[in-house]
């Protein structure tokens, strides 16, 4: 009976885990198509390998800008001019991590779970890149949606005007 | 009666002592690790050094007590200069500091020694409490 039990919560926790991971096609599926870098632009990869805290998935901001989720098993990536940049995850604490980027660049960030108070700190961290290309590899795209403002839904019938 | 308010109290105290402790928690235990920082302006500078490597790994306890790693054989370029000394970066590895935060550094190195960081983005200088002694090998003077 013992152990009908504990099988019955190894499937919650991994169902519950599938769940909160990311769903998209995974990098080494992606890798082909995504664009190659354009001139003097930089590209940061943002990857999250950790389960740990799956149901805490802050948002990720670059520069005060919304790019992305901290998903597990996920990850995205932004091209930039080369400067300084700032990436920042919020839970109940917030967490930076500031880098550089130069022209031609390629940059990893892996996003680290630390336990918190009440919630896991999503905490953004800057790889070397052999680490970051391996570890990437398993990771899935994740496609953040901008959230739609109230004001900008479009009204019924708006299509047809 | 007057054990059931007694109790009640108690309770109540309890409660109240538990929120209390754990309101000091919560407004002082997330943003402990304070990296000191002091702003300031790099220049080009002059150094007669303009590359070099170590010849063996260093270890460094930050103060925030964290550790790095100089890595053996990585190659470190001028930069330009501070006034606690000269800033030398890498592209062999990767080389932060941290506290609360995560900031890319470069190493500030004054008279064979590493004396502290600097953060580009931030534009600072973060010292370290004591200065490590560095075996440079010498790659390129400038001329």
């Amino acid at each position: 009976m013992k152990s009908f039990l504990k099988l019955i919560l190894i499937l919650v926790i991994s169902l519950f885990m599938i769940s909160c991971a990311a769903t998209g096609p995974k990098f080494t599926e992606l890798s082909s198509s995504i664009s190659i870098l354009p001139p003097d632009t930089g590209r940061i990869f943002i990857y999250r390998t950790s389960f740990l805290g799956g149901a805490v998935q802050p948002e990720v901001e670059l520069n005060g800008e919304v790019i992305g989720k901290a998903v597990p098993a996920g990850f995205f990536y932004a091209d930039r001019k080369p400067g300084n940049y700032e990436v920042l995850t919020s839970t109940e604490v917030d967490r930076r991590l500031s880098l550089t980027l130069d022209s031609g660049q390629v940059r990893y960030v892996r996003l680290d779970v630390s336990f918190g108070f009440f919630v896991g700190h999503i905490f953004p961290v800057l790889v070397e890149d052999e680490v970051g290309k391996k570890e990437i590899q398993e990771c899935r795209y994740v496609e953040y949606k901008q959230p739609v403002e109230q004001n900008q839904k479009e009204e019924p019938g708006d299509e047809l005007k | 009666m007057l054990l059931c308010k007694s109790i009640n109290k108690r309770f109540r105290d309890a409660i109240g002592l538990l929120l209390f402790i754990l309101s000091l928690l919560y407004g002082c235990a997330f943003d402990v690790i304070h990296l000191n920082q002091n702003p300031c302006q790099i220049e080009k500078g002059t150094s007669n050094l303009k590359s070099f490597s170590l010849g063996k790994e260093i270890q460094i306890t930050l103060d925030t007590g964290y550790n790095r790693t100089l890595k053996n054989g990585v190659i470190w370029n001028y930069v330009g200069l501070i006034p606690p000394g000269e800033v030398f970066k890498t592209n062999d590895q990767i080389l932060t500091v941290e506290g609360s935060n995560i900031f890319e550094a470069y190493i500030v190195v004054s008279s064979g020694k590493l004396i502290g960081f600097y953060l580009p983005v931030e534009k600072a200088f973060s010292s370290i409490s004591v200065p490590i002694e560095l075996e440079i090998i010498e790659l390129k003077r400038i001329q």
